[in-house]
């Protein structure tokens, strides 16, 4: 069944609201979040699809309130757990 | 095997509703479109989501008119559809070609 992620066509959300010269990141941790998910799929240990589809299994309350890499970095813990990498305990851990 | 669908080809999209990942958006069930052009060959998405080894399937440019999809709107909206994802229509109102203000 369609997910929180599968809104085209929905009336009800805000303009987008583009930034003159955006930067690439908006904080230094966005960048890790992008290398780190870029180092794992090369690596195998998960495909992008595997990656979309653990951003879209997000909570739908979550999944609006969060930014574009808070979506990515909830995934790349769902994923780290479900494969037996690391649990939340240990990425929370440090 | 050969691509079943060419530019021109009036295709439907499946009303099917997969649990899990998929690239066909809701907006874009059951609807009638044209296949525009080739998008080359690629794992089907739906499958490499579930970690199933899935072999390359022909993808395409797909456009529908928008009334078809939304009820309304004069223009055009052109979606990269698997083949997965279709089956040939019989034409109908034919999608306007270039000028999307045009009807």
């Amino acid at each position: 069944m369609s997910r929180i992620n599968d809104v085209g066509g929905m009336v009800g959300f805000p303009a987008i609201v583009e930034e003159t010269d955006e930067p690439g990141f908006h904080a230094d941790w966005e960048a890790h979040v992008f290398a780190m998910n870029s180092a794992l799929i090369r690596r195998g240990v998960y495909n992008l699809d595997e990656f979309r589809d653990a951003v879209e299994r997000m909570p739908p309350a979550a999944y609006l309130e969060a930014s574009y890499y808070e979506k990515w970095f909830a995934a790349i813990t769902t994923l780290l757990a479900e494969k037996g990498v690391a649990t939340p305990e240990e990425l929370t851990g440090g | 095997m050969a691509d079943r669908f060419g530019p021109g080809d009036p295709v439907r999209t499946r009303t099917l509703d997969p649990a899990g990942h998929t690239r066909l958006p809701r907006y874009a069930r059951g609807a009638v479109g044209e296949v525009v052009e080739s998008a080359g060959r690629h794992p089907l998405a739906d499958d490499r989501a579930r970690g199933r080894s899935t072999p390359p399937q022909a993808v395409y440019h797909v456009r529908f008119a928008a009334a078809e999809l939304f009820g309304t709107g004069d223009h055009s909206v052109t979606v990269e559809l698997w083949e997965d994802y279709l089956e040939a229509a019989a034409g109908r109102d034919p999608v306007q070609d270039g000028s999307d203000h045009e009807r």
